[in-house]
C-alpha cells in the first residue's frame, strides 16, 4: 500500500498538484463569495432581530440537504463544472459565516452600544471602530468552521466535474484503489487543517494588519480567478471527457490526437474521470461536454432505458443503441472500435492448463472442482452467474463473493482458480490470466464508441471523420495491454494512446 | 441653558415612570439629580441626549427642542460618562478619549496631545497610559479615563450616570474631586445623577431631590439640609440624623476634623460640641473658614469640607 502511493505520488505528482490547487481556489472562491453575502447581510440585518432569525432558519433548511443533493438541484440549472461546484459550497458557508457574525455583532455589550451612540458616532464608525473589531473572534471562528467545511465539502466538487482532491477519492472508490483514495482523503484533510491554522494565526495579528492581510488575500484570490478565467477553454474548442479510470482516459486522449490531425486548428480538452455515466450524458445533453466514448450496453441498460432484454450480438446492439439515441435523444454514435469490456470470467493458467480450459462450457465440465471468486453484483445479477447457471448449466464447488480489486489478489494468491471481471481489466495480462470464452454469446456486448450531440456532429464533419477511424480498431488484447500500462507501469495515458496510434498507422 | 418642561414618560401599559417635570440648568452649572433608583432620574438624565424620548413635554437647550436637533450633531456637543464606565475594549486608552473628535474628523496628532493632556492632568501620565488598553487599568482608572473621554471634545454638557456607584470609597472620593476640578477647571455644565444623597451633597451647586417619578425639591446642598420641603426629602437625612450621637462625635470617629491648639482657635467661632447637623452647616455658610468645637477636653476644627467629606464618604455607615 505504501509502495502503491509512493509510486503515485512519484508518478502523478504533477496531476495531484494541480487536483490542490483546483481544490484550493473552489475553496476560496467559494469562501470569499460566502463571506462577502455573508457578512454585510449579518450587518444589514443586526438591528433587524427578526428577519435574522428568519433567514437563519432558512439558512439551516439549507444544510441540512445533502451535498450531493444541492448538486443534482443545481446541473439543470447551471449545468456542471466549477460553477454548481462553487455555487453548493457557498450555499453551505453562508450558514456558520452568518451566524457567527449575526451573533458577534448582536452580543456586543448593550452599554458599549449606548456610549457609542451617546458620542454622536456615525453608523459606519460605530460599525468599524467598535462592532466589526468586537465580533471579529466570533467571525472569525465561522471562517474557521465554513473553510474546513467548505475544503471538506469540496471534494464532492469532482462529482460534477470541478476537479479538486476530490478526483481522487472517486478515482479511488471506482477502482478499488485504496492508495489514490488515500492521497485524496489525507490531502484534503491536510489542507484543512492547514487553512484552519492560518485563520488561527489571523485570529492573533492585530486589527488593522489583519484587514492588510485578508485585502491582499482577497486580491490574489482575485487574479487567480481572472487568470483561471482567462485561460478556462472558451466555447471555441471541443471538450473531450471520459469516465473514471485509465481506459476512458486513454480513449478520450486518442480521440483528441485524432482530431487534431485532422483540423490543426481546433483546440481540444480532455476532461479525464469526469463522472459516471448518467453524468457525462447529462453534461453532454447540456452541452457542457462535447464528445465521450461511450459503451454500446451502457446505452441501452442505462441511457435509453430499453425494454427486454439486451441482445447478445454486438451488431445489433449498436444498432438498437444508435437508432434509439438518434431518436430520443438526437445524438451521434459514431461506429465502436473492436474490444470488447463486458464480463468475462478468467481461471489462472495453471488451472486453464491442467483441465484444458478455452470456452465457458468447457468449465461448466469440471465445475465441481473449481473455487470461485466473484464481484457480488455479478453473483446476483441475471446477467452474471444466474444467468451462466442457466445458459451454460455451470455449477462452481465453492462460490465467494469479494469486492472487485480483491478478487484478483486471490487469484493472484491461488485461492481461488475462477473469478469474474471484465475482459479489459489489466490484471489479467499482470496475473496471467486466461479469459475464458463466452461461446454461447451469454453476456452482452459492451462495445466503446463515440458519443456527441446530433447538432455538434453536423458542424463538424472533421471531427466525426477523424473519430470514425476508431471505428473496428483495438482488440481486447490491445486494451489489456494499454490499461496495464497506465494502470500497473504509470505511464501517462497521453503517451500510451499516441504510442497505439502511431505504431497501427493511424496517426503520422 | 437647558431646560426641562413638563416632561413626563409612560409606557404603552400606562405605567408612568416619569410625571411632568420642571427644571432648568444654568449654564457652568454642576446639577444633580439625586434620588432612590427607579425613580427616572437616568431616564431624564438620557432624554437630554436623546437616548430616550419623553412621552410628554419638552427640554429646551439654548432656547431650542431637543427634538429639532440634528440628534447626532448635539450628542457629539455632550459627553458621556456611565455607570459601568463602558470604555472601548478594543480601542487604546488614548483612541477612547479621541473618539469624539475622531468624529469630529479633527488631526490625529491633535486628538493624541489631547489625550495626553488630560491624562497627565488626571494623574495618569501619558506615556505610561496612552497605549495601554482598558482591561490593563483598574477600575478606578478606567473612570477616570471615562471621565475624561466625556470632556475631550469641549463639549458643552457632559452628562454623569452614576458614574461611582461601582466603585469603592476611595476611588469615589478621589473621582469626585476630579469631577469638582474639572468643572471648576472647564466651567463645564455638568448633569449629574446619583443614588447617593452625600455625593450629591458633596458635588452639586444645585439638587434635584426626586422620587417616585416626582421631582420633590430643588435647593442648594445647605438649603437642601436646613429646610428639607417634605418628608421624603427629610428621609434622606435618616441615616445622618437617625443617630442620638451629636455630629461633632461622628465627625471625631470619622477622623474627618482636625484637632488644633488654642492659639488657632481663637480667631475662629466657637460651637456647642451638641450641635445639630443642620445648625452646623448653617454655622458653616456663615464662616467659611470653619468652626471651632471643644469636646473631649481637645478643640476641634470643622470646616465646611469637612463635613461634606463627612457626608459623602457615606457618614450613615457609622452610625
Amino acid at each position: 500500500m505504501f509502495k502503491q502511493i509512493e509510486e503515485v505520488l512519484r508518478t502523478q505528482s504533477g496531476q495531484i498538484w494541480q487536483a490542490i490547487g483546483e481544490h484550493i481556489a473552489i475553496s476560496l472562491i467559494s469562501l470569499l463569495i460566502a463571506c462577502l453575502i455573508a457578512i454585510p447581510l449579518a450587518i444589514a440585518l443586526m438591528n433587524h432581530h427578526r428577519i435574522a432569525e428568519f433567514f437563519l432558519q432558512v439558512a439551516g433548511v439549507f444544510q441540512t440537504i445533502p451535498s450531493l443533493a444541492i448538486l443534482g438541484i443545481l446541473i439543470p440549472f447551471v449545468g456542471i463544472g466549477t460553477v454548481p461546484a462553487i455555487i453548493a459550497l457557498v450555499i453551505y458557508a453562508i450558514m456558520p459565516l452568518f451566524q457567527n457574525t449575526y451573533a458577534g455583532l448582536t452580543d456586543i455589550d448593550p452599554s458599549l452600544e449606548e456610549a457609542a451612540t451617546a458620542f454622536g458616532l456615525s453608523r459606519s464608525r460605530k460599525l468599524f471602530r467598535l462592532e466589526l473589531p468586537l465580533a471579529m473572534p466570533m467571525i472569525l471562528s465561522g471562517l474557521r468552521i465554513a473553510t474546513v467545511m467548505i475544503i471538506g465539502t469540496a471534494t464532492l466538487a469532482a462529482l460534477i466535474g470541478a476537479g479538486g482532491l476530490g478526483t481522487y477519492i472517486i478515482l479511488g472508490i471506482e477502482n478499488n484503489n485504496n492508495a489514490l483514495l488515500l492521497i485524496g482523503a489525507v490531502l484534503s484533510a491536510i489542507l484543512a487543517i492547514v487553512f484552519s491554522a492560518l485563520i488561527r494565526l489571523l485570529e492573533r495579528v492585530h486589527f488593522t494588519k489583519r484587514g492588510v492581510i485578508v485585502t491582499l488575500c482577497v486580491f490574489l484570490i482575485a487574479c487567480g480567478a481572472g487568470a483561471f478565467k482567462y485561460f478556462a477553454p472558451s466555447r471555441q474548442t471541443i471538450t473531450i471527457a471520459g469516465k473514471m479510470g485509465s481506459e476512458p482516459e486513454i480513449l478520450i486522449n486518442m480521440y483528441k490526437d485524432l482530431i487534431q490531425q485532422e483540423s490543426p486548428k481546433t483546440k481540444v480538452v480532455v476532461k479525464p474521470n469526469f463522472g459516471g455515466t448518467s453524468f457525462l450524458f447529462k453534461a453532454l445533453e447540456s452541452k457542457q461536454i462535447d464528445v465521450y466514448p461511450e459503451f454500446t450496453g451502457t446505452v441501452l441498460q442505462a441511457i435509453v432505458k430499453e425494454k427486454g432484454k439486451t441482445p447478445h450480438n454486438p451488431e445489433v446492439t449498436y444498432k438498437k443503441a444508435k437508432t434509439a439515441l438518434a431518436k430520443d435523444n438526437q445524438m451521434t454514435y459514431l461506429k465502436p472500435m473492436a474490444y470488447q469490456n463486458g464480463y468475462d470470467l478468467a481461471v489462472s493458467r495453471s488451472f486453464a492448463k491442467k483441465y484444458h480450459l478455452k470456452t465457458i462450457s468447457d468449465l461448466a465440465k469440471v465445475g465441481d472442482k473449481a473455487t470461485a471468486a466473484f464481484d457480488p453484483d455479478f453473483y446476483h445479477q441475471a446477467d452474471g452467474y444466474p444467468g451462466l447457471k442457466k445458459a451454460y448449466g455451470l455449477h462452481i464447488g465453492t462460490v465467494k463473493t469479494m469486492e472487485s480489486s480483491i478478487r484478483y489478489e486471490a487469484i493472484a494468491d491461488h485461492r481461488v482458480k475462477v473469478v469474474d471481471g471484465y475482459t479489459t481489466d489489466p490484471e489479467i495480462q499482470k496475473d496471467h490470466l486466461v479469459v475464458l470464452k463466452d461461446n454461447k454469446h451469454f453476456f452482452p456486448p459492451y462495445q466503446g464508441a463515440p458519443l456527441m450531440t446530433t447538432t455538434f456532429a453536423d458542424r463538424h464533419p472533421e471531427v466525426k471523420r477523424a473519430l470514425s477511424k476508431l471505428a473496428g480498431k483495438i482488440t481486447t488484447t490491445d486494451m489489456q495491454k494499454m490499461n496495464y500500462d497506465v494502470t500497473f507501469k504509470h505511464e501517462k495515458a497521453a503517451t500510451v494512446a499516441r504510442h497505439y496510434l502511431k505504431t497501427h498507422g493511424l496517426l503520422n | 441653558m437647558i431646560e426641562y418642561r413638563d416632561v413626563g414618560m409612560h409606557y404603552s401599559d400606562d405605567t408612568q415612570v416619569l410625571h411632568h417635570i420642571n427644571f432648568t440648568i444654568e449654564d457652568g452649572e454642576l446639577f444633580v439629580l439625586v434620588g432612590p433608583s427607579g425613580t427616572g432620574k437616568t431616564t431624564a438624565l438620557k432624554m437630554l441626549n436623546g437616548l430616550v424620548v419623553p412621552t410628554d413635554g419638552n427640554i429646551y437647550f439654548d432656547g431650542k427642542r431637543i427634538k429639532e436637533y440634528d440628534i447626532r450633531k448635539l450628542r457629539l456637543q455632550m459627553g458621556y460618562v456611565l455607570q459601568n464606565i463602558s470604555l472601548f475594549p478594543n480601542l487604546t486608552i488614548e483612541d477612547n478619549i479621541g473618539i469624539q473628535l475622531e468624529e469630529m474628523k479633527r488631526p490625529t496628532a491633535e486628538r493624541k496631545q489631547i489625550a495626553a493632556d488630560l491624562l497627565n492632568t488626571v494623574g495618569l501620565p501619558a506615556e505610561k497610559y496612552a497605549h495601554r488598553m482598558p482591561s490593563e487599568l483598574s477600575g478606578g482608572e478606567q473612570q477616570r479615563v471615562g471621565i475624561i473621554r466625556a470632556i475631550a471634545a469641549r463639549p458643552k454638557v457632559v452628562l454623569m450616570d452614576e458614574p461611582f456607584s461601582a466603585l469603592d470609597p476611595v476611588s469615589r472620593h478621589n473621582l469626585q474631586d476630579l469631577v469638582l476640578q474639572i468643572h471648576q477647571k472647564y466651567n463645564s455644565t455638568i448633569l449629574f445623577v446619583t443614588h447617593d444623597m452625600n455625593e450629591a451633597l458633596r458635588l452639586g451647586d444645585r439638587i434635584g431631590v426626586m422620587a417616585e417619578g416626582d421631582m420633590q425639591q430643588i435647593a442648594t446642598p445647605q438649603a437642601l439640609l436646613d429646610h428639607p420641603a417634605n418628608d421624603i426629602v427629610r428621609s434622606f437625612f435618616s441615616g445622618i440624623s437617625k443617630t442620638d450621637k451629636p455630629v461633632v462625635e461622628l465627625l471625631k470617629q470619622a477622623q474627618t476634623c482636625t484637632v488644633i491648639d488654642e492659639s488657632e482657635a481663637q480667631s475662629l467661632p466657637q460651637v456647642d460640641a451638641l450641635i445639630t447637623t443642620a445648625d452646623l452647616v448653617t454655622t458653616l455658610r456663615q464662616h467659611p473658614d470653619g468652626v471651632v468645637t471643644h469636646s473631649g477636653g481637645r478643640l476641634f476644627k470643622i470646616t465646611m469640607d469637612d463635613l461634606l467629606d463627612f457626608l459623602a464618604a457615606g457618614g450613615e455607615a457609622l452610625v
